[in-house]
């Protein structure tokens, strides 16, 4: 039989606050909703219970600055959702299931390669998080990430960014028009990933009809030519037309359909915030849809009314919008610093704004323009909260040995020369080790 | 009653308690003894109902309630005129009615109800939300059935009541339930007396050792043993609700493995070997049957001393091919045989405290504290626990114990065993609603939004309004921590839902020493 594991962590004792969007009534009404229709009961759902993941699954994955100390208060139930993630991805990789749903809070794609905190409700990344186990443990070689929150997935997109072997696709409503402001045709990856990122950013107004027209014939055609061995849908339920941050028009039947055409071996839940209108009907939609059942007698209690879109106005769009994304042609900057082993090294300043706390990270990143491999990365990062300069030094997976010597040097200079970083972490994931350095305690193992 | 004679009490009136545990609800469903009921759903929108496997037919009507029991689709009447049919409009026609969510909202059930009861007073109508637990459809299935075997059900508590009180015994009457507890004859609904005789095996076993102790309960009979686990001196409940035959219901039931092996499980030689049937085709071969069975391996091995030592031989020897059919590979079959059973048994040990390691967890608290690992020990009963004790021990690598009495193990479990009681309050201040789980009880909530010690009090006393109405004393309740959830609206909390519970576990009133 066909079977489909679900994790059901609703976090029930745990909110960032009591009027949060991220509170503990978030899965209150989907649990109702589960636990009514007796879906755990049929014959093809397992029900899986939820485990903590390990700082070192994390590490692989996220740099947590200045150190993971910092947040050994805060990071309880993100390490458990990362953990379930995992439970699920393992149960997928020895075949005890087909297909499964991480139906945990909080959500995690908004966090990114270097977390100083928690931005989006995000602290960590369950995707990458579970990418990075599967890969180091597992072996898989190409993983497909497909991100259908409404917003955009800047988090997954940062981690996997210069990652040849990790397709992101990205729809969202575009970031002209909402949280967090990025995700345009044009960010599509790094110099040794170039076209390995997708993003579409699609018109506020967009319903089912246009948003299945998108998944067949734009991201359908780019899996498929790229063969992923995994499908992982980061599943956000904010495009629902009655979700109060976002301005989409899909429907709890649209969201079992976006499952049917994308067949992902995991979905993950991200945002959704319409806790009653919308979660526990898409919820239910997608593990139906996952568990092959027919999910077309489900349907929210509301009607649409807003305006959607017609087909033949969003037709026309996304054709110009497609044409824009193939027309980009890669241009990048190159610069190093003297210390830097043999490059060329590709720079690339920007800055990531934390809004739940407010502060902003300053980030250089630096990757090493390489054709046999991913690329040894380099990223110096500031946080304006804490005034602390942290380094993340990436030895990719299947590294050449001309990238991990340089990161080994990298990984060297910074102990013994930089005087004004404080802390620093080593990924190594060609030989799946992860180092954390701090200018007063020292090297230590994760 | 002829049972009760036999056991020649000497002053039947000084009898406190009589409990019973009963076959007769089980049986009937078994072997699909029932009278006809109709079955009328209200279930709306969301996973269709062909998604499950439904046992018994059915008929559809509009209506619909969301999950904080809202009305998002009113009942339609004009649809209930299809239900008079001559038959139903005069016969005393059983009939249950369940909505999606009714536990929520009873609104209508109680509507068609109602309008049914207008037609023909007589119909015998049982609905939905007075099993108050989620779940549409175990829900419309217990509903179903408990209304099936009622009256099969009350005529037997009438026959043994009045049996009862002809002898001038004024002792009450409790019936055995599922979970282990007791309730009184006039009280208990009559589906929950279904498999009392596994859980009377584990309270049996409760009387047998130490009260906060941690036990595997092996209870070997003929042809199936049944396993389950004591958690420092509470029975494990399964999770889900108990199934029986193709029905899955809302029963509360102790969490028992049964494993089609026992003393009497016919062995049949294969070129590998042998193997071990999952049936039994009468008596073990020492005691005149016609196949040899793990009984017979007992004998042979002297773990027993009943049954023809030679007939024993004779029947493991039959297994063997002629060259081998000498002392040592006798001795040596006989003991794979006795190992194999007590690696079945171990498997079932095995997956019942899987099944409790891995209970799922909805809490940030509940994961990062999980079960601590228990030292257990092991109680044998039945008829094959004397010649199973040494092979169990190895193989669970815990020590064993035999259970006392094993021919009226049942019997004395029964006896020993408790009321349990539990009340699971549901209450939405928003809403101004509360629901008890085990009641089916809606009521309106006229406290405060945000409730905090007020709320404490209101179900301890629901509880006791409970206990008293099942006749019941309830002492040392065992509280749950209240869940709080704010109820926010637009950055506004409005309300709040509160969850919790009191309960009174299963256990036994005494311990016996040998």
């Amino acid at each position: 039989m066909k079977r489909t594991g679900i994790l059901f962590f609703p976090a029930f004792d745990w909110s960032l606050g009591d009027t949060h969007p991220e509170r503990e009534e978030r899965l209150l009404y989907t649990q109702e909703q589960l636990f009514e229709e007796g879906v755990l009961d049929l014959p093809q759902i397992k029900q899986y219970s939820p485990r903590v993941g390990s700082l070192h699954d994390a590490l692989r994955a996220q740099a947590l600055f200045p150190n993971p100390e910092a947040y050994s208060d805060s990071l309880d139930a993100h390490l458990i959702a990362a953990g379930s993630a995992i439970l699920l991805g393992e149960a997928r990789m020895r075949g005890d299931i087909a297909n499964g749903f991480v139906l945990a809070r909080p959500p995690g794609h908004h966090s990114g390669a270097t977390v100083w905190g928690n931005r989006g409700f995000c602290t960590l990344n369950y995707e990458a998080i579970l990418v990075n186990h599967l890969r180091a443990r597992f072996g898989v070689k190409k993983i497909a990430i497909v991100d259908t929150d409404v917003h955009h997935g800047d988090g997954t997109q940062d981690i996997f960014y210069h990652d040849p072997n990790v397709l992101f696709i990205s729809l969202h409503q575009d970031g002209r028009t909402i949280y967090p402001g990025t995700g345009f045709v044009n960010e599509k990856g790094g110099p040794n990933a170039w076209d390995q990122t997708v993003n579409i950013p699609l018109p506020p107004g967009t319903g089912d009809e246009g948003y299945h027209y998108v998944l067949e014939n734009w991201v359908l055609p780019r899996l498929q030519a790229f063969a992923p061995d995994l499908i992982i849908n980061s599943a956000g339920q904010d495009n629902h037309f009655t979700d109060p941050l976002g301005s989409m028009n899909l429907t709890a039947n649209g969201y079992g359909r976006i499952t049917e055409l994308l067949k992902p071996d995991l979905a993950v839940l991200e945002g959704g915030y319409s806790i009653e209108g919308a979660l526990p009907y898409v919820n239910l939609a997608i593990l139906l849809a996952l568990a092959g059942e027919d999910y077309h007698h489900v349907r929210e209690p509301q009607k649409i009314d807003r305006s959607v879109l017609t087909l033949a106005t969003l037709k026309p769009y996304v054709k110009e919008l497609k044409k824009q994304q193939e027309a980009t042609k890669p241009s990048f900057t190159t610069q190093s610093k003297a210390f830097f082993p043999k490059g060329p090294w590709i720079y690339h300043p920007h800055s990531v704004y934390y809004d739940t706390d407010g502060f902003q990270e300053t980030r250089h990143d630096y990757i090493r323009q390489c054709n046999h491999c991913g690329g040894t990365v380099y990223i110096e990062s500031a946080s304006a909260s804490s005034r602390q300069n942290s380094i993340l030094v990436r030895i990719p997976f299947e590294a050449c040995s001309d990238c991990e010597q340089a990161g080994y040097d990298l990984w060297d200079h910074l102990q013994h020369h930089c005087q004004d970083t404080t802390n620093g972490l080593l990924q190594n994931q060609l030989l799946d080790k992860v180092t954390v350095w701090d200018r007063k305690e020292g090297l230590r193992e994760f | 009653m002829e049972a009760f004679d036999q056991l020649m009490i000497p002053d039947e009136q000084a009898l406190n308690q009589i409990t019973v545990s009963t076959t007769l609800v089980t049986n009937a469903i078994l072997q699909n003894r029932m009278p006809a009921v109709q079955l009328l759903l209200f279930p709306g929108h969301g996973m269709s109902l062909k998604a499950h496997t439904w046992p018994v037919s059915y008929l559809e009507f509009s209506g619909e309630m969301d999950f904080r029991g809202r009305e998002t689709e009113p009942t339609d009447p004009g649809e209930w005129e299809k239900l008079l049919t001559p038959k139903r409009l005069e016969s005393p026609v059983k009939v249950a009615i369940v909505g999606k969510f009714s536990h929520r909202n009873s609104l209508h059930e109680e509507q068609l109800a109602a309008y049914l009861r207008g037609i023909n007073p007589s119909l015998r109508l049982a609905q939905g939300h007075t099993w108050g637990q989620a779940n549409f459809y175990r829900r419309s299935l217990t509903t179903y059935l408990n209304l099936a075997v009622s009256d099969l059900y009350h005529q037997f508590a009438e026959q043994l009541q009045s049996a009862v009180s002809a002898r001038k015994i004024v002792a009450p009457i409790s019936i055995l339930k599922a979970d282990g507890g007791t309730l009184p004859l006039s009280k208990i609904r009559p589906i929950e007396s279904i498999y009392s005789g596994p859980a009377a095996s584990i309270m049996a076993a409760l009387t047998q050792s130490e009260a906060t102790a941690s036990s595997i309960i092996v209870d070997i009979g003929g042809t199936t043993t049944d396993i389950g686990l004591v958690l420092s001196g509470v029975p494990l409940l399964s999770s889900k609700g108990a199934q029986i035959g193709p029905y899955s219901t809302l029963v509360r039931s102790l969490a028992v493995r049964s494993i089609p092996v026992g003393g009497d499980s016919a062995i049949r030689a294969t070129e590998e070997g042998f193997i071990l049937e999952s049936y039994r085709l009468g008596p073990a071969y020492c005691l005149g049957g016609d196949l040899p069975t793990p009984t017979d391996a007992m004998r042979y091995l002297g773990l027993i001393d009943y049954g023809s030592e030679r007939l024993a031989e004779e029947g493991l020897a039959s297994i063997l091919p002629m060259e081998r059919r000498t002392p040592e590979f006798l001795q040596e079959l006989a003991t794979a045989i006795i190992d194999l059973v007590a690696e079945r048994i171990a498997g079932a040990v095995d997956s019942l405290k899987q099944a409790w390691q891995e209970e799922p967890a909805y809490k940030v608290w509940e994961v990062i504290h999980p079960h601590e690992a228990l030292t257990f020990n092991t109680l044998v009963s039945g008829g094959g626990a004397r010649g199973m004790s040494t092979a169990l021990e190895r193989r669970l690598n815990t020590p064993v114990q035999l259970g006392a009495f094993p021919e009226v193990s049942n019997a004395l479990g029964a006896a020993m065993a408790k009321p349990t009681f539990d009340c699971t309050l549901h209450l939405d201040t928003y809403m101004k609603q509360y629901r008890v789980e085990e009641t089916g009880e809606q009521g309106k909530w006229t406290g405060s939004l945000r409730p905090y010690r007020e709320v404490e009090g209101f179900l301890d006393e629901l509880a006791e309004q409970q206990a008293a109405l099942y006749g019941i004393k309830i002492d040392d309740l065992e509280k749950e921590s209240f869940d709080f959830f704010p109820i926010v609206q637009g950055y506004k909390t409005v309300g709040q839902i509160v969850r919790g519970a009191v309960h009174l576990r299963s256990g036994v009133i005494g311990r016996i020493r040998l």
